[in-house]
């Protein structure tokens, strides 16, 4: 198992900073999962660390090994491309046999590792097809067996899903995820896609313009963005932007441009800081009424029921909320409903960058 | 930024791995060596001698023209009184004839091939696939035999013209081109499909929205052709008349026929015929260098429009479906009635061959008798089978050696992330634009001033190596630039998916690339080949220098313009002509219907 340490890695594009000096270091057979929107840099950090690309500024190491200046063929990285890149012109045998030929490995230890690699990924039978008789989804698995099979020190998959329909993403995901944990290989995996970054990694790495923003596991990412651009990258949060009242350590009151004096808790702001941004996730307002909690008013917009819970659109003076309710609650649209939000779930950040923020 | 030089290096070779330097250095020296040292040794040697010494000699350069441009005569023929009207052209010398040639071919070869490129673009009417066919037929290149055919049909005395119009019409008249005109005449109806092709593939391309919307504002007819089509395909027809012009002024069939030795390209072969004595008259190279410097003036001032890498992929598909018409009744009598013939005017030299190489005589104005013992005599006149057999050594050799620089130089240009690879581009993609006869009297100097007296030098051991070479380097944009194509459809990340399982570069080159552009390769490959056998340039200059012997190294080019002027050699010349056509129309088919790759119309 090995050990991936990215310090200080900076590359630049002409004049485009595609990864901004980024310090990440991989834990021993960990999924590491490298989230952000598209082109803040994710595939170029994968491509610097398979050695397809050499940084400007930075060093990568494998365990302690030095490896910024060494070939992609001498790194013992396999990756998973984004297209898959398949070899048109081999069968799935030869395409995941590559690898090994290439070590030089006796045909019968070949025959055996394809075999068994091609049984874990459920290809069997399917040796002699060419990539483009297969379906989207087998076609993925080739690629993961091909990569796989190599028993690679670091495997590298860059949005393996993204070509795949929405069922069989969700599956995919899971059994990436099992052999992953099974094989115990150590994982970058790069992903835009927030919610498959949560449930697959054992750390995510939130990146925007080529930084790294925050590390964490997806439970501290989620509950708590260490700013502005995680906060809102990750979840659908209404966002309230307001000035400051007054502060108290972490607790702060703020008052929204439509009027809400709120109570709550202060993450990314600094004293001084007057404009900020009130951050609430979809699942913090509740319609029973909680002690102590905020009071937001408004009319309901749009009711859809989403199986495990029903969304709100809510108009609350302008600002517009999306709320997650108790599938149960009775709520039509044209209603005037009261929202109530714990303290500890107004996440309070400065508005400095709210200008560069992408909304949907 | 930047950092020290050893840095930078460390950067450069992480790019640069063994085999890429490899695949950079053997194409830049070979190219160096076989192509850039010889044109600047003709450079080198013209600069030794006053250019004055050649524009102060009427035969190559004089301002009072020479000669009555037409003749007109009133006298008894074969006991009819007749006028023999004869266009022949006046001279300036070779220099000047040139050029004007070279304007005049490219005006006629220009209005020709945007007329039927124009037709054929926005027209449809039954026929049109025949016709089309018809229109690229003169490129198949059949080596002087069909300026033969040309200048049969042009003959006043025993010409088919002169014959249909005095004999079968029944007019006292006898008509004849010849001379300076009479090459003219032949370099139109043989460069013409180099216009055709070129517009046709850019009328096919334009945006028909583009055309529909001005018509909407009102445009019609010759005034939409004039103010949006013609415009819009300035590309093509750069690129057409460009060619047209630089293969005009560097063609020396349609002189050697016409036996018109009044321009550059005839004179320039003429100082080869002394050369087997190991000295070549310092006249060539400044002639040559003349030639060099008008074909690249020419590419530079129209690089704006095209850029010197599509001249090796021509005819490209069209993106939109193009705006067909059908035509009204009259435009149908109109294309049957004069397109149609003319166009079988066109195509009749290569027609002409054909019928040339199964007659037994065709000495009057029709062929008489039907025999394949022209064909036969490929094989039995020991002379002509040495030829073939030269000429398929010297092109397979050659296309071993096009195949590994093409590859090289196509998968740097195309992947290399190391600067100076558009040099290279322009080096592997240059030769489209240098004249072969200037690449002649280069390799002659060079190698007979720094191979004196090795296997190299063309005078102790002959021509074959340098022919190789030279057919080496000329039809190498063939392969290269489809290699290049080729690569830039396989995705990258094919080969990345190689490197990344520990394959190392060459390993991957062939088990990856290589399979993946396998049918561009081959196309590639098998163009350059048939421009190989075909080569004229070279051929008839370099290729003379080992004599002609029972064991001669002339390839079949140097032997057809041998035969042509034996007793009854013309229809040997017709029936290699006739086996070059073969060749061509089996690689057409195999790169355009097996292979479904696109066919590059170049090569002289
Ligand atoms: N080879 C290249 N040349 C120039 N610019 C590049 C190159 N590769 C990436 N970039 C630029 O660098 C930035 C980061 O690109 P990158 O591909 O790493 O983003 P990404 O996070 O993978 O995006 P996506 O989710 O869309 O795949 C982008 O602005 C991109 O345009
Ligand atoms: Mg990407």
């Amino acid at each position: 198992m090995t050990r991936v340490s990215l310090r200080g890695v900076t590359k630049r594009f002409e004049d485009v900073v595609a990864v901004d000096r980024v310090s990440l270091e991989v834990r021993e057979g960990e999924l590491f999962t490298l989230l952000g929107p598209s082109g803040c840099g994710k595939t170029t950090t994968l491509r610097i660390i398979a050695g397809f690309e050499l940084p400007d500024e930075g060093s990568v190491f494998f365990d302690n090994e030095d490896v910024t200046y060494k070939k992609p063929y001498e790194r013992g990285c396999a990756m998973v491309f984004q297209n898959y890149a398949l070899w048109p012109h081999m069968t799935v045998y030869e395409n995941v046999a590559y690898g090994l030929k290439v070590r030089g490995l006796p045909a019968r230890e070949i025959r055996k590792r394809v075999d068994e690699v091609l049984e874990l990924v459920g290809l069997r039978g399917l040796e002699d097809r060419y990539p483009t008789q297969l379906s989207g989804g087998q076609q993925q698995r080739v690629a993961l067996a091909r990569a796989l099979v190599v028993e690679p020190k670091v495997l590298l998959l860059d949005e393996p899903l993204s070509n795949l329909d929405a069922k069989l993403r969700l599956r995919m995901r899971e059994e990436v995820k099992k052999l992953q944990k099974e094989l115990g290989i150590t994982t970058i995996y790069v992903t835009h896609d927030q919610e498959e970054a949560m449930s697959i990694s054992d750390r995510v790495a939130v990146m925007n313009r080529g930084r790294v923003l925050q590390v964490g596991t997806p439970i501290e990412v989620y509950t708590k963005p260490a700013n502005l651009f995680v906060a809102t990258f990750i979840g659908r949060s209404a966002l309230l932007r307001g000035k400051i009242v007054r502060a108290d350590g972490r607790r702060v009151s703020i008052l929204t441009r439509g009027g809400f004096k709120l109570e709550g808790t202060g993450l990314g702001v600094r004293s001084g800081d007057t404009e900020i941004v009130a951050v609430v996730r979809p699942e913090d307002f509740s319609l029973s009424p909680l002690p102590d909690a905020n009071i937001i008013e408004g009319k309901v917009e749009l009711v859809m029921f989403l199986g495990p819970y029903k969304q709100l659109r809510v108009n609350a003076r302008g600002e517009r909320i999306i709320a997650y309710v108790d599938p149960e609650e009775e709520v039509k649209a044209g209603e005037i409903i009261k929202l109530y939000i714990k303290p500890e779930d107004v996440k309070v950040y400065s508005a400095e960058g709210w200008e560069e923020l992408e909304f949907e | 930024m930047g950092g020290s030089a050893a840095s930078k290096l460390r950067k450069l070779s992480f790019y640069l791995d063994p085999v890429l330097i490899a695949q950079l250095l053997l194409p830049t020296t070979i190219l160096f060596l076989f192509l850039v040292a010889p044109l600047l040794l003709v450079a080198y040697v013209a600069g030794q001698y006053s250019i004055f010494d050649v524009l102060s000699d009427p035969t190559y350069f004089s301002l009072r023209p020479r000669g009555q441009p037409v003749l007109i005569l009133r006298t008894s023929f074969r006991g009819r009184e007749v006028t023999i009207i004869k266009v022949v052209g006046v001279s300036f010398g070779a220099v000047i004839n040139s050029l004007i040639n070279a304007v005049i071919v490219t005006a006629g070869a220009t209005v020709l091939g945007v007329a039927v490129a124009f037709v054929f673009a926005r027209y449809e009417f039954p026929g049109k696939t025949v016709l089309r066919i018809l229109a690229t037929m003169p490129l198949l290149l059949t080596p002087f035999i069909n300026v033969f055919v040309i200048r049969k049909l042009f003959d006043w005395r025993d010409g088919i013209i002169s014959w249909f119009v005095c004999d079968v019409l029944g007019l006292p008249l006898r008509l004849g081109v010849d001379s300076i005109a009479g090459v003219a005449v032949a370099q139109i109806m043989t460069f013409f499909p180099l216009v055709y092709l070129n517009v046709y593939s850019s009328m096919v391309n334009i945006d028909p929205s583009l055309e529909e919307q001005a018509e909407n504002l009102g445009a019609k007819g010759f005034r939409l052709f004039r103010t949006v089509t013609l415009p819009l395909s300035l590309p093509g027809l750069a690129a057409g008349s460009a060619l047209v012009f630089i293969f005009s002024l560097e063609d020396v069939a349609a002189p050697i026929v016409f036996n018109e030795k009044r321009f550059i390209s005839y004179q320039v072969f003429s100082k080869f015929i002394e050369a087997t004595t190991g000295q070549l008259s310092p006249v060539a190279a400044i002639l040559a260098l003349i030639l060099l410097l008008l074909a690249l003036t020419i590419f530079a001032s129209i690089r704006r429009y095209v850029m010197l890498r599509q001249y090796a992929m021509l005819s490209r598909g069209g993106r939109w479906k193009p705006r067909m018409r059908k035509l009204s009744a009259k435009g149908l009598l109109a294309i049957y009635l004069v397109l149609a013939p003319l166009l079988v005017f066109l195509a009749f030299p290569q027609l002409g061959v054909i019928i040339y190489a199964f007659s037994e005589r065709w000495t009057g104005p029709l062929p008489q008798g039907f025999t394949l013992k022209n064909l036969w005599s490929i094989v039995e006149d020991p002379l002509v089978s040495r030829a073939v057999i030269n000429s398929l050594t010297y092109s397979l050799s050659a296309l071993a050696l096009i195949i590994l620089l093409g590859i090289s130089a196509s998968y740097v240009i195309a992947r290399a992330r190391v600067p100076g690879v558009d040099l290279l581009d322009l080096l592997v993609t240059s030769p489209v634009a240098i004249p072969g006869l200037v690449i002649a009297v280069g390799y002659f100097y060079f190698f007979t001033t720094f191979f004196r007296g090795t296997p190299l030098d063309p005078i102790v051991s002959g021509p074959s190596l340098l022919l190789v070479l030279a057919y080496s380097v000329r039809r190498l944009p063939f392969t290269a630039r489809a290699v290049f194509a080729g690569l830039q459809q396989v995705h990258i990340a094919l080969e990345e998916a190689s490197l990344n399982l520990g394959a190392g570069r060459l390993r991957t080159l062939v088990n990856i690339v290589i399979p993946l552009i396998s049918l561009n390769l081959l196309s590639g490959a098998l163009v350059s080949f048939v421009y190989c056998m075909s080569e004229t340039s070279t051929s008839i200059t370099l290729g003379g220098l080992g004599g002609v012997g029972e064991s001669h190294q002339a390839p079949i080019t140097f032997i057809m313009l041998d035969y042509l002027n034996r007793v009854g050699g013309p229809h040997i010349v017709a029936s290699l002509g006739v086996l070059l056509i073969s060749l061509q129309l089996l690689v057409i088919t195999l790169v355009n219907v097996v292979f479904k790759q696109r066919y590059a119309y170049v090569g002289v």
